[in-house]
């Protein structure tokens, strides 16, 4: 091998370590003590240069292309589901699906889970979403699951705003209202428990609004009291975070899509917007 | 590899999830890749979100024949990009000027404290095409070496060729100590 080509590996090799692994420059230059001198400026341009290209894409434009992939994505399985659900009559194929989710589950409840409003599976979506409800053990996790569904209502949302459905937009907006009132509701009712955990180890600490990018904070490392009470001190400050991300992420992208919506469904989609706003207001009074 | 295989393969059966994920796992490189080459960041995210929806689209047609996922997708955004450029009629050439050249006493220092992404991009317009592919796919798209030589159908000893003379190139092109500038 030529010197050349040894150095290019010895660089490759550094910047992989530096880039991918957290080394640092130091460690790379002891390992090659020869080649130091002629690899130490290289890999400060090339840690300087991955710095400068570390952008992040803004909260709003992230929010905004997940939902559209995800109703993109919908549309894909509310075809394939057309395919072979086509010639049924509506109310058959409901029950066939709920009946084939009870039995196998599976891959149908991926696709339901996907459908949009205009779908023939949307029905089974909503359907599976209140066994998943009923099913749900703990006053805190049906909270959690809210969030989720509340979630899924903005991506339906904008999905039809798109397509210009007022109507149908008036009606998730509805759901919308119905998924936050409960989120915030068994918030409030979960909280008495928690708070009381914790009282000897001191209140679990006061999660200020993240960034919308910040991920999760880890748990408080000390114990403060049972471990089931712990447990679910975490679990309420994790929805927190999420209910605090939701709260500037779904507006935002609801408001997103307002300047190119079609004039029929802008009026619809302003309610949507002050449903969220003022939902995710008093979950996240009923989660402090 | 395997895990991605497995996502992959599933995606191609119309899984939504396995498609979600993969979108996840993705879209901040690409969008850095993106943002790099074509150095406007409102017009990224308009490319950034087409990429998704063609490889959505194109799913089915790609095969694991030694070449992974991710080098389909990042072909997928760079022919995107060729795309867009090639329609742009009016192309802005920013010539390199003074405020691009990092002057210190201490020139590594002062490219850490200093460089951002636009003097960043300034400099690469020095490099050769084929570099500044391989720091827009190295360094903005996190892929290594092997993934980047597949995108570029070439070997990886190329690959690593090109890396080490675009460091150069760029360090020549962003370090001037005090004496150079004066």
């Amino acid at each position: 091998m030529t010197a050349s080509k040894e150095f290019d590996n010895v660089l490759d090799e550094c910047l992989e370590r530096l880039l991918t692994k957290g080394e640092t420059i130091e460690q790379c230059l002891q390992s090659y003590p020869e080649q130091a001198v002629e690899l130490e400026p290289l890999l400060q341009m090339a840690v300087a240069a991955k710095k400068a290209v570390a952008v992040q894409p803004r909260s709003e434009f992230r929010a905004e292309a997940r939902y559209q992939f995800h109703a993109a994505l919908g549309e894909v399985a509310s075809q394939r589901s057309r395919s072979f659900l086509g010639w049924f009559p509506r109310w058959a194929t409901v029950v066939a699906i709920v009946l084939g989710l009870i039995l196998v589950g599976g891959g149908t409840v991926s696709a339901a889970g996907y459908s949009m409003p205009d779908s023939p599976l949307y029905p089974v979506k909503l359907t599976t979403e209140q066994v998943r409800l009923a099913l749900t053990p703990s006053e805190l996790s049906k909270a959690q699951l809210s969030a989720e569904l509340a979630d899924r209502r903005i991506v339906e949302i904008i999905y039809m705003a798109n397509k210009g459905d007022a109507q149908q937009v008036e009606a998730i907006t509805q759901r919308l209202d119905e998924r936050l009132i409960m989120l915030a509701t068994l918030a409030s009712t979960t909280r008495d428990v928690t708070q009381e955990g914790t009282k000897d180890g001191g209140a679990p600490e006061v999660l200020t609004l993240p960034s919308v990018e910040q991920p999760a904070p880890s748990p408080p490392e000390e114990a403060t009291g049972e471990g089931d009470v712990r447990i679910e001190t975490d679990e309420r400050a994790k929805l927190r975070v999420t209910v605090a991300r939701d709260a500037v992420n779904h507006p935002a992208a609801l408001r997103s899509v307002l300047g190119q919506a079609p004039e029929l469904a802008k009026p619809a989609l302003r309610r949507a917007i002050a449903v969220s706003v003022a939902g995710y207001e008093r979950a996240l009074k009923a989660l402090d | 590899m395997q895990n991605e295989e497995s996502l992959v393969h599933r995606a191609q059966q119309r899984e939504t999830e396995a498609f979600a994920q993969l979108y996840e796992n993705y879209f901040d490189k690409i969008y850095r890749y993106v943002v790099f080459k074509i150095g406007n960041r409102t017009e990224a995210e308009d490319l950034t979100q087409q990429v998704f929806l063609n490889a959505l689209q194109s799913i089915s047609s790609f095969k694991w024949k030694g070449r992974p996922f991710s080098a389909w997708l990042f072909r997928i955004a760079h022919n995107q990009i060729v795309d867009y450029l090639r329609k742009k009629t009016r192309q802005a050439t920013t010539p390199l000027d003074k405020s691009t050249v990092i002057s210190d006493s201490n020139p590594q220092l002062a490219i850490e404290r200093k460089l951002d992404i636009e003097q960043l991009l300034l400099a690469t317009k020095r490099l050769t095409k084929a570099q500044r592919e391989v720091i827009s796919l190295r360094f903005a798209g996190e892929l290594p070496i092997a993934e980047v030589a597949k995108v570029m159908d070439k070997s990886e000893g190329a690959v690593k060729a090109l890396q080490h003379s675009a460091i150069v190139a760029l360090r020549k092109t962003l370090v001037v100590t005090n004496n150079d500038s004066k």
